[in-house]
């Protein structure tokens, strides 16, 4: 097992070295090259005498290997990702500020759809074709049917203007733990974002079950005298959640994108707002920084994902035992 | 002890069992008809209802989409010639969807629109799955380091969220509309190719394959005669899920103000600017072609999954 979880992180470690590379390249590809945030910074009229000095201050003026190079100590040895075009503080620093408010957003929304979709799942795949399935299943079909800010408008307009009267934004100008000590801000936000991969992961789960119940160690079970319960969740279940875990690990940049959509509409500040206001300022530090923060997260997952796999399926436990 | 059962019951028990033939009503009833493949999955295909009438919807909504503009004109990008017709105006008689906070005509609007949401999708879903495809089946097909290479170059794009990806890729390349179909298209294409590249290292693996490489077919012949046929029906769906997908993240696009450029619009755009009306009560402005964009890609999904079906051989007697 340790083997095998040594390998694996070798190999993501292979994976982030070329995500860097790539979104390092990038901005080569930019229609001023590499100075367009230059422009950006500087203003449409910098004359060449300013782009040169900016260029030479910023290390532009060295050839692409030498940039690379440089990025990759710093960030290694350092855990330096550079300084922000735009705004006057380190990448790390709007990271570290922007990071745990995204990642609670994110992380309360991935327990509660677990909490939800799970038991939804088995009772649809245990009632198939009843009204109730075919209920679950259409509306899960429909919001994953329906563009992401359309739900938050909709949910917006309904609870917060219309009735309830629930705050139209989470609290943002406060400690990143806001979520334990003012929950209500966070009812819709983290609803939406719920809901949405509700409808993927319950749909996901249904499908699971179904296939393991109609495997022959299910028949057996049956065969045995297991009540339908036990075999439900003795067999069926615990079969279905390898799947099931390895999806949870797939779901990982979902969940970012989806909290990007969330926070747009929620006007909720971290890191998908910071995200689409450096890309549509060309602040390449910034972007380049949450860009491989959400790889490593999207890597960290599916890495944890592989280990709870071997924990709970014996098979692949001894297989990556023997490698 | 176990009952002898003498072998003329046992055939006749095996006689009664009903066959293929009468589980599925595509599969052909007479012995020596022989019915074409594409046909038996065409017969499959059209025994569900929900696909047949979704086929039937996207088909009206995408003619609609690109003949009304063309037979039925309304102005939708000159803001001068709005001049005197009143913003967010209920529906009426001239203008059935009332008109939006610019004072165009909705109804000509979501045609309009539409143009640029499905053109997009499909194109994009296109490329993705063109990609997707050549890419899945080499990496498949050559295994072994070059394998690893390539789905280590894969790992590195999926582990970036699609949106963080689209949006850095917008930034850089600007959104005109040829540079967001190939930029969607570029997107959207690596969970495509692991799914092919799947298939085609299944199948490169199976007898028929192994046979062919010892009579000394060679890697080309064996991809065009082998791989590729017998994966298609993956090729297939995840294409329909494709263009799906493509136009979800174009409408997420076009609410983040980055999708078609302005005076052009696409169906995001207009949910976006329709949204924020809801709270004013101007509810022609988001149900109307909310309702047909769920349906759109409801839709095309569910085609997706009958496609699924139709290609399963197990339903298919040859």
């Amino acid at each position: 097992m340790l083997n095998y979880i040594l390998r694996r992180i070798a190999q993501s470690a292979l994976v982030l070295l070329i995500v860097v590379f790539v979104t390092f390249s990038l901005p080569y590809f930019q229609t001023n090259g590499i100075l367009a945030p230059a422009y950006a910074v500087l203003g449409t009229h910098a004359t060449p005498h300013n782009l040169a000095i900016w260029a030479h201050q910023n290390g532009m003026d060295q050839p692409f290997l030498v940039r690379f190079w440089h990025y990759l100590t710093q960030l290694i040895f350092h855990f330096n990702l550079g300084h922000s075009y735009k705004q006057n503080m380190s990448v790390m620093g709007v990271i570290a500020l922007y990071v745990p408010r995204t990642l609670w957003l994110a992380l309360s929304a991935l327990i509660l759809t677990l909490i939800i979709s799970l038991p939804l799942g088995i009772i649809q795949a245990s009632r198939r074709n009843t009204v109730f399935d075919y209920t679950a299943t259409g509306t899960a079909f429909i919001l994953y049917a329906m563009p992401s800010f359309l739900l938050c408008m909709l949910a917006l307009d309904a609870f917060s203007f219309h009735t309830l009267h629930l705050p139209s934004s989470p609290p943002s100008g406060v400690a990143p733990w806001a979520i334990f000590t003012d929950p209500v801000g966070f009812i819709l936000p983290v609803g939406c974002l719920t809901l949405l991969s509700v409808a993927g992961v319950s749909r996901f789960m249904r499908g699971t079950i179904l296939e393991t119940l109609v495997q022959d160690y299910v028949r057996t079970a049956k065969a045995k005298g297991c009540s339908s319960r036990r075999v439900l969740f003795r067999h069926a279940f615990r079969n279905a959640l390898g799947p099931i875990i390895t999806i949870l690990g797939l779901y990982v940049p979902s969940l970012f994108g989806g909290a990007l959509i969330i926070e747009s509409v929620f006007n909720y500040g971290g890191l998908g707002i910071q995200t689409v206001f450096a890309a549509t300022n060309s602040d390449v530090p910034i972007v380049l920084g949450i860009t491989l923060l959400v790889a490593i997260f999207t890597l960290a997952g599916n890495l944890l994902a592989d280990i709870a796999l071997g924990l709970v399926n014996p098979r692949i436990r001894i297989e990556g035992n023997s490698r | 002890m176990t009952e002898q059962i003498s072998p003329e019951i046992l055939h006749e028990t095996i006689d009664r069992l009903p066959t293929s033939r009468e589980i599925h009503p595509a599969v052909p009833k007479t012995e020596d008809e022989i019915i074409p493949l594409w046909r038996q999955r065409l017969t499959i295909f059209s025994h569900n209802k929900l696909a047949v009438a979704s086929v039937i919807f996207l088909f009206i909504v995408t003619a609609s989409c690109y003949l009304v503009p063309w037979l039925h004109p309304t102005n939708q990008t000159n803001q001068a010639a709005t001049f005197g017709i009143p913003w967010n105006q209920s529906p009426s008689w001239a203008h059935p969807l009332g008109t939006d906070s610019s004072g165009f005509d909705e109804l000509g609007r979501i045609f309009y629109g539409g143009e640029y949401s499905l053109t997009l999708g499909f194109l994009s879903g296109f490329i993705t799955i063109v990609i997707g495809t050549v890419y899945g089946m080499i990496s498949g097909f050559m295994a072994g380091f070059t394998d690893t290479v390539m789905m280590r170059i894969l790992d590195a794009f999926l582990s970036i969220p699609y949106l963080f990806l689209l949006i850095t890729l917008i930034s850089i390349f600007g959104r005109s509309t040829a540079f967001l179909i190939g930029i969607i298209g570029f997107s959207l294409w690596w969970g495509n190719a692991r799914i092919i590249r799947g298939d085609a290292l299944l199948i490169r693996n199976l007898e028929y394959s192994q046979a062919a490489t010892a009579m000394g077919a060679g890697k080309m012949h064996i991809i065009r005669r082998h791989v590729f046929p017998n994966s298609i029906s993956n090729i297939v769906t995840v294409a329909t899920f494709s263009v799906a997908d493509a136009i979800l993240f174009l409408s997420a696009l076009g609410f983040l103000g980055l999708g078609i450029q302005t005076p052009q619009t696409d169906w995001g755009t207009m949910l976006q600017a329709g949204s924020v009306q809801i709270q004013n009560g101007y509810w022609w402005e988001v149900f109307p072609l909310a309702t047909i964009f769920i349906l759109v890609v409801v839709s095309i999904n569910y085609i997706g999954d009958a496609l699924r079906d139709a290609f399963e051989v197990r339903l298919i007697e040859r």
